[in-house]
């Protein structure tokens, strides 16, 4: 095949590829919004609740984190979608979006508990009630402690979305596969770039957030923790 | 409630013919993870330049890319060039080469986590890099390993149901066909969800016994 | 006469800087001698480049008259002891382990035969009772004796100590020297690198002093602690003199 044939078909498809791909960050951007809001909850209800709740909690994320998320796909789409109506995208945010959370709310469970006990102690010590405490003195320390796990988080849940394919999501992955069995010929290209496209979303989401890291560090802080 | 326990009771064989193609999957994809993460690994500590490029390009692309995507690009793009797999053994390449890439990383990390002190001093004895790396840095660094490689195993166990997508008939695909005959698709899955949960719980299970097997008496885990 | 351990000219740069600036000196069968000077002029340097941990830049190193070249780096290595500062003993290892790996699987020794031999070398540094004892069960000084055993189970014509006493507390160096005064007094040829005066002044045969990257002096013990020829060796000398009676070092 000559570089123009080569050229010409990436020309042709790539619109529909690229359709492709914003539905898949779309369903990505869901699914951490509901994982990351969902997943603080749990992780603070897990650090400062009743005992009970952090049974709970560790029971949610044993559940969602011992299944497959293709599993917990159909588990959505076909099982849940047979008492009510659901669309693909929607079963695909849920699931995914519950998965999601059982990894965030370790990673934010993990992110809290290293701050230091004493910071809670005097801010507490100052009068300041327990929610103030924990937002404006816990958290804004503990989000410094998150960005790292939390990009792989996101890496990780780009590549899932690649799942919803086997529910009729067309995102990415399958507008390829409606692609390839539409035009016949050209798979390994085809793939070639799908992977690309993921390799590139994956790494500008990286930079973006090293971006964030870099702003949320607090001075002197990672010298020390270097030494 | 005993419905459902009739239901799956009913339908629990068929679906768990599958078992051993899931678990068959698993350890010789995990099998092939290890042996060629080790190479990379070795390759991106030890290897000349050409070795160091060639496994940091593998070791990004397949950890960059979904893990669905390199099942489908060798099982359906690899026929154009001539070489035709069936499923199961597409399945079995594609989630063994992508468990290599995340094998070599963690194989990596615990070798260079192995204080220099310990290689010199096998060089100094005379045991030469292989030597010094087989009797000192590897049993050391295989241990370290163990919670990310058990992470690594769980995970995989998990993937083997994405070769339902290309038509293996795994559990999980034994449960869509269920599915599909019965309309009693919350069932059929709520059964494959348990079934996925007990493999995985068991072998985080026995994994962490092997941690705790082979540990070194005195030493501190952290560091 | 060849010299058991002869090392011509070194010269090691790291960088900008040149730390060994032709460094020469001999060491004959039976011989103990100890390095000392300055912190930072070579000294560490000078060991790790005789068995090339750190290639030098230029030089030769011969052991009994076969220059050391990167061909038969392992082989002379297997002949050539080294003692750590940090011991470095294989931490996934019993002490027993520690000893006998040398001799099992660099040597080709069998099992029954190195196991003797390592409880021999573990005995004569004081810790038979200690082999089946992991290193971080043991404490620096037991985990240093049981790094010697180590080097001596390989049987080396000679052996190197890196400030092998720096590491550990005070009270835990004595255990440590008396064991090295015995192998000196045994016959085995070692280069010291230290700041023990008890063992530089009782023990060895010779004291190198070092300064800048070269060999200033080197001579026996009496004549260098009452009678240098430079004034650098003297004034050294007389600060770890000093620093020695101050503090509870240099114990017998």
């Amino acid at each position: 095949m000559d570089d123009g044939a080569i050229w010409s078909v990436i020309v042709s498809q790539m619109p529909y590829l690229l359709t492709g791909l914003w539905i898949g960050i779309k369903l990505l951007a869901a699914l951490l919004a509901v994982g990351l809001v969902l997943g603080l909850v749990i992780a603070l209800m897990e650090v400062y609740g009743h005992w009970s709740l952090k049974v709970l909690g560790i029971l949610f994320e044993r559940v969602f984190r011992g299944i497959p998320a293709i599993v917990l796909l159909l588990l959505f789409y076909y099982g849940v979608g047979g008492y009510v109506e659901l669309s693909s995208f929607a079963a695909a945010v849920l699931a995914l979006g519950l998965r999601s959370t059982a990894y965030q709310s370790q990673i934010f469970r993990g992110a809290i508990q290293a701050v230091p006990q004493g910071q809670l102690v005097a801010a507490r010590a100052m009068g300041m009630s327990m929610p103030r405490a924990i937002g404006e003195i816990v958290l804004p320390q503990a989000l410094r402690h998150a960005t790292g796990p939390w990009t792989n988080e996101f890496s990780s849940e780009l590549k899932a979305t690649s799942l919803a394919y086997v529910i009729g999501v067309v995102e990415l992955t399958r507008q390829a596969k409606y692609i390839i069995s539409n035009t016949q010929g050209n798979i390994l290209l085809i793939f070639a770039v799908v992977g690309l496209l993921y390799f590139i979303v994956n790494w500008a989401g990286n930079r973006v957030l090293y971006r964030l890291e870099d702003r949320l560090a607090v001075p002197g802080f990672e010298r020390r923790d270097a030494a | 409630m005993s419905e459902f326990v009739d239901f799956a009771l009913e339908h629990l064989p068929y679906i768990l013919e599958g078992l051993p193609i899931t678990l068959g999957l698993w350890v010789i994809a995990m099998a092939i993870g290890f042996c060629f993460g080790l190479v990379l690994a070795w390759a991106r500590i030890y290897g000349g330049r050409l070795a160091y490029g060639a496994a940091t390009v593998y070791v990004e692309v397949f950890r960059g890319t979904p893990m669905l995507v390199q099942m489908l690009f060798i099982y359906l793009g690899l026929p154009e060039i001539g070489i035709v797999l069936d499923p199961f053994t597409a399945a079995v390449v594609a989630i063994g080469l992508n468990t290599s890439a995340y094998q070599a990383e963690y194989f990596r990390g615990a070798i260079r986590s192995i204080p220099r002190g310990q290689m010199a001093a096998a060089r100094a004895m005379g045991m030469s890099d292989l030597e010094g790396l087989r009797y000192i840095v590897l049993p050391q660094a295989l241990r370290r390993v163990i919670p990310q490689w058990s992470n690594e195993a769980i995970l995989e166990l998990k993937f083997t149901s994405i070769a339902f997508a290309i038509g293996v008939s795994e559990i999980t695909a034994r449960a869509e066909t269920v599915g599909f005959t019965t309309f009693r698709f919350f069932e059929v899955f709520m059964i494959v969800a348990i079934i996925y949960f007990v493999l995985t719980g068991t072998v985080a299970q026995l994994l962490h016994w092997l941690e705790i097997r082979t540990r070194i008496p005195g030493l501190s885990q952290t560091g | 006469m060849t010299s058991l351990l002869e090392v011509r000219d070194l010269h090691k740069r790291y960088g900008e800087t040149e730390v060994l600036k032709g460094v020469s000196l001999a060491l004959e069968r039976g011989q103990s001698k100890v390095v000392m000077g300055p912190s930072g002029t070579g000294k560490s340097t000078l060991l790790r480049c005789i068995n090339h941990l750190n290639p030098p830049d230029a030089g030769t190193v011969l052991l009994d008259g076969e220059e050391l070249t990167a061909r038969n780096l392992n082989a002379m290595r297997q002949q050539i002891g080294f003692v750590f500062q940090d011991f470095n003993l294989f931490t996934h290892l019993r002490a027993l382990d520690n000893v006998r790996i040398g001799p099992m699987k660099i040597l080709g020794t069998d099992r029954k035969e190195a196991t003797e031999l390592a409880m021999t070398e573990l005995d004569r540094v004081g810790l038979a009772d200690k082999a089946d004892s992991y290193p971080a069960e043991l404490s620096g000084g037991q985990q240093q004796r049981v790094s010697i055993a180590r080097a001596l189970a390989m049987q080396p014509k000679v052996i190197l100590f890196d400030e092998p006493t720096s590491a550990l507390d005070p009270e835990l160096t004595g255990e440590v020297v008396s064991v090295m005064k015995q192998l000196a007094s045994d016959g085995m040829t070692m280069l010291v690198v230290s700041h023990e005066l008890g063992f530089a002044r009782s023990a060895a045969d010779e004291i190198v002093f070092m300064d800048g990257g070269h060999i200033i002096e080197q001579g026996p013990p009496d004549r260098l602690f009452t009678a240098p020829e430079h004034e650098r060796t003297r004034s050294f000398l007389q600060v770890i003199a000093a620093h020695d009676h101050e503090g509870d070092g240099g114990t017998a």
